[in-house]
């Protein structure tokens, strides 16, 4: 397990210099900087007001130099600062997270949950009427784009229920009861989907289960279902489920950027989109840094998970 | 009020000086009493005894301004925000009228080289420091300084020299007479700071966490992407106002958000991001709606240094295929009004006529014979420019597209960023045809001065290069009386209608949605919001 | 690609044609979600190939006098901002979306099958070079990626297919190369190595048919998460140009009209519904099929 840890963490590491090169020669290979966007048309044709300003931000510095730079201020235990907003990157990236986080572990645990009691049922009742409808639930469920339910969701709570999401946002922290109000819809939005996806996976899963060699003998044996429930199909089922929440939730963290937008979460995918659009390097470089150590570090922690349900598996 | 007492006034023996004091002397009581109604006549009318102090309003923000540095960042969404707390020697009142602000007023010299400025004693800065005429001078000296990296030194180019004379009277000299210097000095791209702020360790990055100006607002809290908190600043040199304890901007980038917000109340006060919006706020009770014409004007841009469109003929042959009205109902449903070559805020005082400008179209015949003139007698392939995030140039652009193609002209659209679109701006380097959305402070001067003038006063984007027009707008910007200036102005219109490097289309109307009991708003031309200082909450 | 997965599995013992039919007729009816996702998927085949039958009018046709009608009988779907009949982009849409996300997963999937065979059954350091490559991609969610790409290269049809595209490489590779690693180590390959048969004949002659069935499957099952993908592009702005009808875009444009004119978003959305439905009906159905033993 510890080799299998810094294996991980090793290759994580080379993934993440990998990420910071090749956003870097990105973002710098996009035409037009910071400088030419504070500028704008009136300022464009002045060529000492632009010297002047890229020199402030280092830009007349070569590409390497630059990166040097960044490197050794991550190095240094910081992500630099904010060439628009003056605020240290991580403060930014940290604050956006949280957003982006909350709302991807509440529509997480809203999905497992409408999921595994969807899923449940529907094995138990296969082939019954129960069962045909929650199949047309999940059919339909994975076959809606979030970001448009969420949209659909906000005319329908506004034109005949006359409610909306407050409008500043609040962390659960600050206010829980706002936060939540604010995470509603979306977390229902970016919920369904998922919830759908789970419950589907959890009845092809238990069905899968049910018929194998084992569940059968203790059938045959005369255990009772509760019992063969518990015991024999849920403890099989919930490896295989742990890690279709942990692929689920890197697609989820993916939705919130489309979500977010729509429902003006102050999340890390606008973060990461207004900072590429004003070309605001540090902060697009950290943003997307920060972002990519979230997801592997997530994908690890399913591989670990693993570990720690069924101890059967070894890692070497 | 002591701006009025005569123990305020310079003691300089200059002549406009001792102008001043002949003046109040002979006016005395008159002037005393008009100064003291000026001060109270700044931002819009006095409101009456009703106005309730205090209350936290919460206004709906469609476009965050990236930063709240109001020297360096030309964005109109930042200089919305930072006129409530950076003031200059002036500002442009509702009526496009330049009126004083920190100076109580000034003499021009009979050459009209040298401007004196009478600097309002008892103003603090939000650090608590007093105003001086040092102040003053420091800060127009940065402006107007290129290598400080501020845009607005475009606006100052004229002054060749600005003297302190005392504590509270600062000269500007200029290096030839300019009529525009007062609009330059305004607040757009502007500011008076405390001399030497600028030395100060990140200094620029240091204003989205602390407001140093002189304004009826001070900065609170700066929560990218979330909200913007001003608070009312205790020592504010305008008696009473303002009347709101806080003002809290609120980042709604999404349009139907911010609709439902107004709906239900969560919002009390905003500029719509689409003027045509309002119609989804019809027959909801309590709320109010104030359509305001601007100085703001959406129009085409084309290229006249390079490909097809360096065809003068090709142009006017654009031009004429175009049907504004069509334009003006399919990018804003109508909400606005169709322009020649003046922003409609500008059109009565500045504006040549539509109708006695030449190429407006829709004219498909003479569009088609000048093609054929020029040499495309089967038509050409044109590319138009679209700017993300605009969203009323996609439904434009493709009204256009259906136009010129009735002329023969096959159009492709190409959305930019905004990013790669100032880039090739900047360089002169746009292909064609481009939409283009930007206003002015309300003076002919900076309106036309830095986009149709050769270098170096002027960087024509367009690659115009008109001689003719530069001539023409250097003699109207030396031009003292209105008449004369006008006269000029309305030359270069004409030429630019006939040559056609651009075609203004419309300025759509700003559209501020606020509850029924914000009272009191006053929605400036300009899209800013100088309104919110003498706004005041009903309980 | 889906029409002729579906021929080798329900035509391919052809012993003439009245059996072939009770043949597919029987796998049709013991599999609903087959015959229903066949239904809507040779609607929308349809719809893709002849928009012009169904279509009341030029998708781009322009009147801003008659704009933002509710729907009639005259515009089914209604009309957007300046007078575009909705009911003709959607069905022009169609082609422009369902279209982008197939280039957008065909190609992907060419070059997830090619590098994932040399990969899993070459191994060594080529397997190791690609599927470090594979990981860094992975190492953000698809839709950022593609919203990260697009972005940065600029909104189009081109470079929303290059995204797509960048997304999707890693899915293929994965299963492609997975498969080929269980298929190398089976007897059959053995035997034409120690035939002399070379690696690359092997690889691609014998190899490759046995794995193609698993990409056919996961093409199906990634159309419908691709079609949400690509909408989501044109509803943030970063799909097609103008005025191109993809139903992301007309999304993108009716979202400013949401509240007095709701039709211009509500049947590009249901439309993105029924494809993704579709799809992913066929996609179960197909699996049923292939691979029975998933049940």
């Amino acid at each position: 397990m510890a080799k299998f840890l810094v294996t991980r963490i090793l290759s994580m590491t080379v993934t993440a210099i990998a990420v910071s090169v090749v956003v870097m020669l990105l973002v710098h290979a996009v035409p037009g900087n910071i400088v030419q966007q504070m500028l704008g048309q009136l300022g464009a044709g002045s060529l000492e007001a632009r010297a002047s300003l890229e020199s402030y931000f280092g830009l007349n510095r070569s590409l390497p130099v630059q990166y040097w730079d960044w490197v050794s201020t991550l190095l240094s235990g910081s992500l630099g600062t904010s060439w628009n907003r003056g605020i240290p990157v991580e403060q930014l990236v940290f604050t956006a997270f949280q957003v982006t986080l909350q709302l991807g572990l509440l529509s997480l645990a809203f999905a497992t949950v409408v999921g595994v009691i969807l899923g449940i049922i529907s094995s138990l009742t296969k082939g019954r009427w129960p069962d045909t409808l929650i199949q047309s639930f999940n059919i339909l469920g994975l076959s809606l784009p979030s970001f448009w339910v969420g949209a659909m969701f906000l005319v329908i709570a506004s034109q005949y229920f006359d409610w909306g999401p407050p409008i500043r946002y609040r962390s659960f922290a600050q206010d829980p009861t706002v936060n939540l109000q604010i995470m509603l819809l979306p977390v229902l939005s970016l919920g369904l989907f998922n919830a759908a996806a789970i419950s589907q996976f959890l009845r092809e899963l238990i069905i899968g289960t049910e018929r194998q060699e084992y569940v059968r003998t203790a059938y045959s044996k005369g255990l009772s279902g509760p019992h063969i429930y518990v015991k024999h199909i849920f403890r099989n089922v919930l490896i295989p489920l742990v890690s279709f929440i942990g692929v689920i939730s890197i697609g989820v963290l993916g939705g919130v950027v489309a979500i977010e937008s729509v429902f003006n979460l102050p999340g890390v995918g606008r973060l990461i989109i207004s900072a590429l659009q004003t070309r605001d390097y540090p902060l697009v470089q950290g943003g997307v840094l920060v972002l990519a150590g979230v997801t592997m570090l997530v994908n690890l922690i399913v591989d670990v998970l693993y570990v720690v349900i069924d101890p059967r598996i070894t890692y070497s | 009020m002591f701006k009025g007492s005569p123990k305020s006034l310079p003691a300089t023996p200059s002549w406009c000086a001792r102008l001043c004091i002949a003046l109040l002397l002979a006016l005395g009581v008159a002037l005393s009493l008009a100064q003291s109604s000026d001060v109270a006549g700044i931002y819009g009318p006095d409101v009456s005894d009703e106005a309730q102090t205090g209350g936290e309003i919460i206004v709906g923000l469609v476009y965050e301004p990236p930063a709240l540095d109001p020297i360096h960042q030309q964005a109109d969404a930042t200089t919305a925000l930072t006129v409530l707390m950076y003031q200059g020697l002036v500002y442009t009142d509702w009526d496009s009228d330049v009126q004083p602000l920190l100076a109580t007023d000034w003499t021009v010299s009979d050459d009209g080289l040298t401007y004196t400025f009478n600097i309002r004693e008892g103003v603090k800065f939000h650090d608590g420091s007093d105003l001086t005429a040092a102040d003053v001078k420091y800060s127009y000296d940065y402006l107007r300084d290129p290598s400080s990296g501020g845009a607005g030194s475009v606006y100052l180019n004229a002054i060749d020299e600005i003297v302190v004379v005392d504590d509270y009277t600062v000269e500007i000299r200029l290096s030839s007479p300019n009529s525009a210097i007062l609009a330059g000095l305004d607040n757009k791209l502007s500011g008076i700071f405390p001399e030497g702020y600028w030395e100060t360790p990140n200094a620029q990055a240091m204003l989205n966490q602390q407001s140093v100006g002189t304004g009826p607002f001070m900065l609170e809290e700066f929560l990218p992407n979330q909200s913007i908190t001003l608070v009312r600043n205790p020592d504010y040199w305008q008696p009473g106002v303002p009347y709101l304890e806080a003002i809290t901007f609120v980042s709604v980038p999404d349009g139907n958000s911010l609709l439902n917000g107004l709906r239900t109340e969560r919002i009390d006060l905003s500029l719509l991001a689409r003027p045509q919006d309002s119609e989804q706020l019809t027959g909801i009770d309590g709320l109010n709606i104030e359509e305001q014409v601007s100085w703001v004007q959406k129009s085409i841009d084309l290229q006249a240094g390079a490909g097809v469109t360096a065809n003068e003929q090709v142009r006017q042959a654009i031009a004429l295929a175009i049907d504004k009205e069509q334009i003006l109902q399919a990018a804003v449903q109508g909400y606005g009004a169709v322009i020649g070559l003046m922003p409609a805020g500008m059109q009565d005082r500045w504006g040549v006529p539509l109708d006695e400008l030449p190429n407006q179209g829709p004219d498909i015949e003479r569009a088609q014979e000048l093609l054929t003139e020029a040499g495309y007698p089967d038509g050409l392939d044109v590319k138009i420019t679209t700017i993300i995030g605009y969203d009323w140039m996609t439904p434009a652009a493709e009204t256009l597209a259906a136009q010129l193609a009735r002329v023969g002209i096959n159009a492709t659209i190409e959305r930019q960023d905004l990013g790669v679109w100032i880039n090739n701006w900047g360089a002169r380097s746009f292909t064609d045809i481009t939409f283009n959305d930007w206003g002015t402070i309300p003076d002919p001067s900076l309106l036309f001065d830095a986009h149709f003038q050769m270098l170096p006063v002027g960087n024509d984007f367009r690659n115009w290069e008109n001689e003719q027009a530069t001539e023409l707008l250097t003699l109207a910007k030396q031009a003292t009386g209105y008449e004369e200036r006008h006269e000029y102005y309305a030359q270069v219109q004409e030429l630019m209608a006939e040559s056609a490097p651009t075609v203004p289309l419309f300025s759509s109307y700003i559209v501020a949605v606020s509850q029924d009991y914000v009272r009191n708003y006053d929605q400036h031309p300009s899209g800013w919001y100088f309104g919110l200082i003498k706004t005041w909450l009903d309980d | 690609m889906i029409d002729a997965g579906l021929e080798t599995t329900t035509y391919r013992p052809l012993t003439g044609a009245r059996a072939a039919l009770r043949r597919s007729w029987r796998i049709l009816s013991t599999s609903r979600d087959l015959a229903i996702g066949l239904v809507l998927t040779a609607l929308l085949a349809m719809v893709l190939l002849f928009p012009g039958l169904l279509a009341g009018h030029p998708p781009n046709d322009i009147d801003p006098s008659r704009a933002l009608l509710a729907p009639s009988a005259q515009h089914w779907f209604g009309t957007d901002e300046i007078g575009r009949d909705v009911f003709s982009r959607v069905i022009w849409g169609t082609r422009v979306t369902l279209g982008m996300v197939s280039v957008a997963l065909a190609i992907p999937a060419l070059i997830g099958f090619v590098l994932g065979l040399v990969a899993g059954f070459v191994g060594g350091p080529i397997d190791n070079l690609v599927s470090r490559t594979v990981d860094l991609i992975l190492s953000f969610p698809s839709m950022i990626t593609a919203v990260i790409i697009t972005g940065i290269l600029g909104p189009g049809l081109r470079n929303g297919v290059l995204a797509l595209c960048i997304v999707y490489i890693p899915m293929f590779y994965r299963v492609a190369r997975s498969a080929t690693m269980t298929e190398a180590n089976l007897s059959y390959v053995e035997a034409a190595r120690s035939l002399g048969v070379r690696d690359a004949t092997t690889m691609f002659k014998h190899v490759s048919r046995n794995i193609v069935g698993q990409l056919v499957i996961q093409f199906t099952v990634l159309f419908p998460a691709a079609i949400q993908i690509a909408a989501a592009l044109g509803y943030l702005g970063l799909g097609v140009q103008p005025p191109t009808p993809d139903w992301g875009a007309i999304l993108n444009q009716g979202k400013n009209y949401l509240f007095n004119a709701p039709w211009i978003s509500v049947f590009p959305g249901l439309s993105i519904v029924v494809a993704a439905l579709g799809l992913t009906l066929l996609g179960r159905g197909l699996q049923n099929i292939l691979d029975p033993r998933g049940r």
